[in-house]
């Protein structure tokens, strides 16, 4: 009689999970214990994955990704404004694979089954779960600024997401002359990064005043005030005089109509010919959300505050700017703080355990110039079935801080910038 | 809890009475992570964000009370600490200064 050896045992199975029953556990062959499929890899999903493995070591945790390297939002303004390169901006999925254990897949999910608990993609590969976590961030709804649709993107860039739009519009800007007229189109709520295109007019202001120092900036706002507002009106103030106009929606700001060839940009009562337009359209969960029927009439995902899960699919746990998570806004570091909760939750309810109760954080660094930073925190907790900021705490940085002061926060921007890049993907 | 009613009675009070403790832990575990996302996972900040990876409990603790209390300068700190209650922010202390004791 052939004598199995553990190795050949495990090989033989060829499912860790079985391995587990039969109680060994831990071997060379890696994890044995419950599979949880991240779909995204962004500040979420990759913080998900990594947490997972870094809480309990017995999770298998399998990351599928489109992307095969990672642009962030953040620090992608400072990109457009020349300062920093696009290298600075990706980041790789080496390290959660070699350091945590993440089996990282690069491929895209198209469908989620519940019932079956399985994940598909477009490269016809099946992944079984135990449970899910999605993390897609946010999609265009294109069309729904009439004239702005994926065509329209290349000619009037969003650059909201970061990557080959940020070297577009950055292109753009490069190219325009002295003199000329930079139009942005901000959405209204809810949106991903909600300061984004302030910072991004502050610091095109900054390159535009070494530059092409005549030019102008109009920001056509859909709202009537906006993230750190005055904080910012401060700084473009001090730093660069008239050179900035902010519209509201209640003065004719919101753009209704965009005409991409003949880069018009259109409000109720005015037509804006800009010289290099970036029109941030209305957003809405990404596709795999929709797919999975994971949203509700909102374009967004409603969830269970403590644990993420899902209110209209078992066992699929959504993160991140797709889902709907109370008084957190749409923020890179929001998701990664989301992503430990969730991964907590996830080993939890594996476990047989009840979630305990969550504490989140969001931190954001906004920057005027490259030495001119402001910043909003706050600290959230879940306080009658809702994520609300805990009262007392958090807050903006302080109106009329001296240069010291607003230098260390820009200090602490690129320092921000640093950690969450690593506590995501390193 | 529903689908949990099956669970035999005395296996259901081990798991309450192991899990207490876990809890607790768990819920300062999740406190204290949310930190990392500035100060790098583990508090190794790789960058120009202070660090604290390499000090003990009590250095933490004081920090933070001095932050709580205002007699320490801060740009941010003072506005997230305000969020913890003194015994939270002690357990969050010992947490990072466990860790990087390993």
């Amino acid at each position: 009689m052939t004598k199995l050896t553990r190795r050949t045992f495990n090989g033989l199975l060829g499912t860790a999970g079985l391995v587990s029953a039969f109680g060994i556990s831990g071997c060379a062959n890696g994890p044995a214990g419950p599979h949880v499929v991240v779909v995204g890899g962004g500040f979420g999903g990759a913080t998900a994955a990594k947490y997972i493995r870094r809480r309990d070591p017995n999770m298998r945790v399998t990351l599928i990704e489109s992307s095969k390297v990672f642009h962030t939002c953040p620090f992608s303004n400072a990109v457009l404004a020349g300062f920093k390169d696009m290298a600075y901006i990706t980041k790789s999925y080496d390290r959660l694979a070699s350091a945590h254990g993440v089996n990282v897949v690069n491929d895209t999910v198209v469908a989620i089954d519940p019932a079956k608990k399985t994940v598909t993609t477009k490269g016809g590969a099946t992944f079984t779960y135990d449970r899910c976590i999605v993390s897609p961030g946010i999609d265009f709804k294109w069309g729904a600024l009439p004239g702005y649709d994926q065509a329209a993107s290349e000619i009037m860039p969003h650059a909201w997401k970061a990557g080959a739009q940020t070297a577009l519009l950055r292109k753009q800007l490069e190219a325009m002359p002295d003199g000329g007229v930079f139009v942005i189109s901000s959405p209204g709520n809810p949106y991903r990064c909600p300061p984004g295109p302030y910072e991004r007019a502050g610091l095109v202001a900054w390159y535009f005043k070494q530059k092409k120092p005549k030019s102008k900036i109009l920001i056509l706002d859909s709202k009537d005030a906006f993230a750190k507002q005055k904080l910012f009106m401060e700084g473009w103030d001090k730093a660069y005089g008239e050179m900035i106009e902010w519209v509201p929606a209640n003065k004719n700001g919101k753009v209704l109509k965009v005409d991409a060839k003949g880069m018009v940009v259109e409000t109720d009562f005015d037509k804006h010919k800009a010289s290099v337009a970036n029109v941030i359209p209305p957003q809405q969960a990404g596709a795999i959300a929709f797919a999975a029927g994971l949203t509700d009439d909102s374009g967004f995902c409603p969830i269970d505050p403590v644990t993420f899960e899902s209110t209209r699919q078992k066992g699929i746990h959504v993160i991140g700017d797709a889902c709907i998570a109370g008084a957190m806004p749409k923020s890179g570091y929001s998701a990664s703080s989301q992503g430990k909760v969730a991964a907590a939750a996830v080993i939890d309810l594996l476990n047989g355990r009840k979630p305990v109760a969550p504490s989140f954080i969001n931190t954001c660094y906004s920057l005027i110039a490259p030495d001119y930073g402001i910043s909003v925190a706050a600290v959230y907790e879940v306080a009658d079935g809702k994520i609300a900021g805990v009262k007392g705490s958090g807050g903006v940085s302080p109106a009329g801080a001296n240069y010291q002061f607003r230098k260390k926060e820009a200090d602490f921007a690129e320092g921000w910038y640093a950690s969450v890049s690593q506590d995501c993907w390193g | 809890m529903k689908g949990r009613l099956a669970i035999p009675t005395i296996a259901l009070a081990a798991t309450l009475a192991v899990p207490a403790i876990a809890q607790a832990d768990t819920r300062i575990s999740i406190m204290a992570d949310a930190c990392n996302g500035c100060h790098g996972t583990d508090a190794a900040s790789p960058g120009s964000m202070p660090g604290f990876s390499n000090k003990k409990a009590d250095a933490i603790k004081k920090a933070l009370m001095e932050y709580k209390a205002g007699t320490k300068e801060a740009t941010i700190m003072n506005r997230i600490v305000k969020a913890y209650s003194d015994a939270d922010l002690a357990a969050m202390a010992n947490y990072f200064a466990a860790k990087n004791a390993k």
